[in-house]
């Protein structure tokens, strides 16, 4: 049995052998996870917060066209740069969280930002994850030159700053959501290969698997049936916090022009869009995405943290 | 507790102490805060405002335009025209040298401009690409140390205008340097010389000659217009260019700065680009002058001014800066019902999702006054009345400008033309020919480039303007522009300074001082 890492926090699922203790565990009733899990949850307090803000986040995205209070990006450039909560001669609040410098309302954005948020985030890491666990798996379970050719690409990869990558893929490709995604999810393969390549180097030996070989199962069979429900505990971790960094990624790639079409709400272009208006004390136009931003990183980054520890329990007491 | 003490001196310390005290330059020394970086400073490739700014203080020129827009004298105290108009003789009065000890004669003068000329060069700056090709340059000669001839191909009133541009430099220092060296090492003829270049960061100037109440000109590349701004306000420059309008007050409320407002002649325009490279129903549709001129209604240009550039302006009617304009000519009101009638008209009614046809509206971003904003209150516009509008926005210098510079932008697209005051020709000049490279739109009506021929067999000046005033009804009623505004220029200036703002973007420093207590 594999030692949690002696450092404290978790830094590598391989090293740490979650799959191993996955593996290792009785049996339980169905059911039984979700309620220690739960109950987890409910210990630690910081994990349902964050559970909380994700359902809200959840809940804008998919909600935001029926609640959102006006069209995102309808203009009205008589009544722009508008504060949070102003009342007109009515008494009737427009704008509850401002207007923008094209009058457009802040809040209806927001939510709509979330939408494109969480879809580039979770898009993103589902092209990454899958490109990136099928190459693992490749990688681990043949080894020899392909596992060289895959892993040397990915090194190549990661010796270019991402961002950068980012930029000239997009300068080249244009600006647009599915572009983004791409070059986003494309930025995350290796780290889930790595990992997966790690697992299957060593679940390739086991005997599970020489059992799954001597009964004939193709090679398909024995990485994607056999081995590869045995990596999906620390892909998990990694993807949630792999999600966070997306959504950052998207917020800065948005802020210098390279994200969406301007006709996409995003919280990245709203704080670009805002650069200007900062010193002229326009906050509620940084403010209100800036926050949205770190919420959602840090529900995801709480939430990672959690699952972390509620996979394998042995991590929380050493770290 | 003792380091509690430390602590409170030093914030005190730290507080106590005035910002402006802290960053304030040197009393010989004026910051000026640039939002684009230059790339060279060879007097015959020099093409950005930016650059000619800076060279304006490293070079001298035959003469200047004035506040006002007129020619006035600098190296050259006086010029005579032959009778065909096609010879110009400058006369050099002796005494003039260059930072390098060289004298600087007629000699100087002719050999600055046929370098320019020159095709081995391969040189595409402003004088070659924007002033020999429309005074079609012959060539220049010195018979002796004083006189200078400059040959031209077309008669024109505005040559000694356009020869304002051309920057002058020694013969023997720059025969010896390779291309490179003239784009970083220049020598000078102006009153300043270069003493250092970091590229992306700063260019240091240092007078050797008068005029000038300044030791030395420190140019900072600011690209950010709030870091401009607050390094403004720190102090840490004296002169800003290109203040966003959102932070007009913000600097004016400072105490420590102020905004200079002025009128610029910088001309906005939506082009409606016509080359059939461009397809779908939208593209085809701006080919016809009726909808252009439909379009034209839908656009509320003055709230546009009023509330993006927190400026009042005058809708342009052409592209030419008032007074030069066709008096005749009214702006084109904000009516969509108008411009709805008049499409409806052309053939192209609403469908039935309120959809007329749909277009593309391509621009550059962060190059002029909030650009990106205006050119979305412009989508909107446009979308309002059944032209949906998609937006797309560029960075400007690495995709935008090579998609104008191939002709290649639209089919709608929004630009900038920088013009002048002292002659309605000058600004009309981005259209001399079908193909000139400012013609982005590649608009071919014959009423208006057939108009060049008659203004050049006009033989008097009222003959000219009648030809002009023409033209510009050809352009304002059936034009390639969607007619917006001429750009305003915000500057921000330090207190510290007494400088006036020029409407023609010339950021000249010479009369610039301390200001007075």
């Amino acid at each position: 049995m594999t030692q949690s890492h002696p450092d404290g926090p978790f830094i590598d699922p391989a090293a740490a052998g979650l799959a191993d203790t996955m593996v290792a565990l009785p049996p339980q009733r169905r059911g039984d996870g979700w309620r220690r899990a739960w109950r987890s949850m409910v210990r630690g307090r910081w994990p349902l917060l964050a559970l909380f803000i994700l359902a809200l986040l959840i809940l804008a995205a998919i909600l935001g066209p029926t609640i959102s209070p006006l069209d995102p990006n309808r203009q009205n450039i008589m009544t722009r740069l508008e504060a949070p909560m102003v009342a007109d001669r009515a008494g009737h609040v427009k704008f509850f969280l401002g207007s923008d410098g094209l009058g457009r309302d802040v809040l209806s954005r927001l939510l709509y930002g979330a939408r494109v948020s969480l879809l580039v985030g979770v898009t993103a890491i589902v092209i990454g994850g899958s490109l990136g666990v099928a190459l693992g798996l490749i990688s681990g379970y043949f080894g020899g030159w392909t596992d060289d050719v895959i892993m040397r690409i990915g090194d190549i990869q990661l010796a270019f700053p991402f961002v950068l990558m980012a930029i000239m893929f997009l300068v080249v490709l244009g600006p647009g959501v599915f572009n983004l995604i791409l070059v986003l999810g494309i930025g995350q393969w290796i780290t889930y290969a790595r990992i997966v390549r790690a697992q299957t180097l060593s679940l390739r030996e086991k005997e599970f698997v020489e059992a799954a070989r001597a009964l004939g199962a193709s090679h398909a069979s024995i990485m994607f049936v056999t081995i590869l429900p045995n990596v999906i505990a620390p892909l998990t971790v990694i993807a949630s916090f792999n999600i966070a960094s997306v959504i950052l990624a998207e917020a800065a790639l948005s802020f210098l022009g390279l994200g969406v079409p301007p006709s996409v709400p995003t919280w990245g272009s709203m704080l670009a869009e805002s650069r200007d208006q900062l010193i002229a004390n326009k906050w509620w136009l940084a403010v209100f995405p800036g926050m949205a931003i770190v919420l959602t990183v840090l529900a995801f980054n709480i939430i990672g943290d959690w699952l972390r520890d509620f996979l394998d329990p042995r991590l929380k007491s050493n770290g | 507790m003792r380091q509690f003490k430390y602590a409170l001196v030093f914030a005190g310390a730290v507080m106590g102490v005035p910002h402006a005290v802290l960053a304030t330059p040197a009393a010989d020394t004026i910051v000026v805060g640039l939002s684009a970086d230059i790339d060279t400073l060879d007097p015959a490739e020099i093409s950005s405002r930016d650059a000619s700014n800076i060279a304006e203080h490293i070079f001298t020129t035959l003469s200047s335009i004035s506040v006002d827009g007129k020619v006035t004298p600098r190296l050259s105290d006086s010029y005579t025209v032959s009778d065909d108009g096609k010879s110009y003789t400058y006369h050099i009065p002796p005494g003039h040298t260059c930072s390098d000890g060289e004298a600087l004669t007629a000699e100087d003068v002719a050999y600055s401009f046929n370098r320019a000329a020159d095709p081995a060069n391969n040189f595409t700056g402003n004088t070659p690409g924007f002033i020999f090709t429309s005074i079609d340059f012959k060539g220049a000669t010195a018979p002796d140390p004083e006189h200078v001839v400059i040959n031209v191909g077309i008669k024109s009133s505005m040559t000694p205008g356009f020869l304002t541009e051309v920057f002058i430099h020694c013969k023997d220092s720059y025969e010896k340097m390779s291309l490179e060296d003239a784009s970083t090492k220049p020598v000078a003829s102006g009153p300043y010389k270069l003493v250092s270049w970091t590229p992306g960061s700063e260019i240091v100037l240092q007078k050797w000659q008068d005029p000038g109440n300044f030791k030395t000109i420190d140019y900072r590349i600011i690209p950010e217009a709030s870091t401009r701004t607050a390094e403004l306000l720190t102090g840490n420059v004296d002169i800003i260019t290109n203040v966003s309008p959102d932070q007009l007050d913000a600097i004016d409320n400072s105490g420590v700065a102020r905004v200079e407002k002025v009128q610029g002649t910088r001309r906005m325009y939506v082009g409606f680009n016509q080359s059939t490279s461009f397809t779908g129903k939208g593209a085809e549709a701006i080919r016809k002058a009726d909808v252009r001129r439909a379009l034209q209604y839908a656009v509320d240009v003055p709230t546009i001014c009023k509330q993006l550039l927190n400026f009042d302006c005058e809708r342009a009617t052409s592209l030419v800066n008032p007074p030069q304009g066709n008096p005749d000519l009214k702006p084109y009101p904000y009516d969509p019902e108008m411009a709805g009638k008049l499409l409806d008209a052309a053939g192209y009614p609403k469908d039935a999702n309120g959809v007329r046809f749909e277009i593309t509206l391509q621009a550059g971003r962060g190059r002029y006054l909030n650009d990106a904003n205006v050119v979305l209150a412009v989508g909107q516009y446009l979308t309002d009345i059944g032209v949906k509008t998609n937006v797309e926005l560029m960075d400007w210098a690495s995709v935008y400008v090579p998609l104008i510079r191939k002709h290649e932008a639209g089919p709608m697209f929004f630009l900038g033309s920088g013009g002048g005051l002292w002659s309605a020709l000058y600004d009309m000049s981005d259209l001399a020919t079908v193909d000139s490279g400012p013609n982005y739109t590649n608009w071919d009506d014959p009423r208006w480039f057939d108009g060049w021929k008659q203004i050049e067999a006009a033989k008097t000046p009222e003959e000219e303007r009648a030809v002009i005033n023409e033209m510009l009804k050809v352009f304002h009623d059936d034009g390639p522009w969607l007619l917006m505004y001429f750009q305003p220029d915000f500057y921000g200036v330090s207190n510290r300074i007494d400088w006036q703002a020029r409407r023609d973007e010339v950021v000249e420093l010479f009369d610039a001082k301390l200001a007075s207590k």
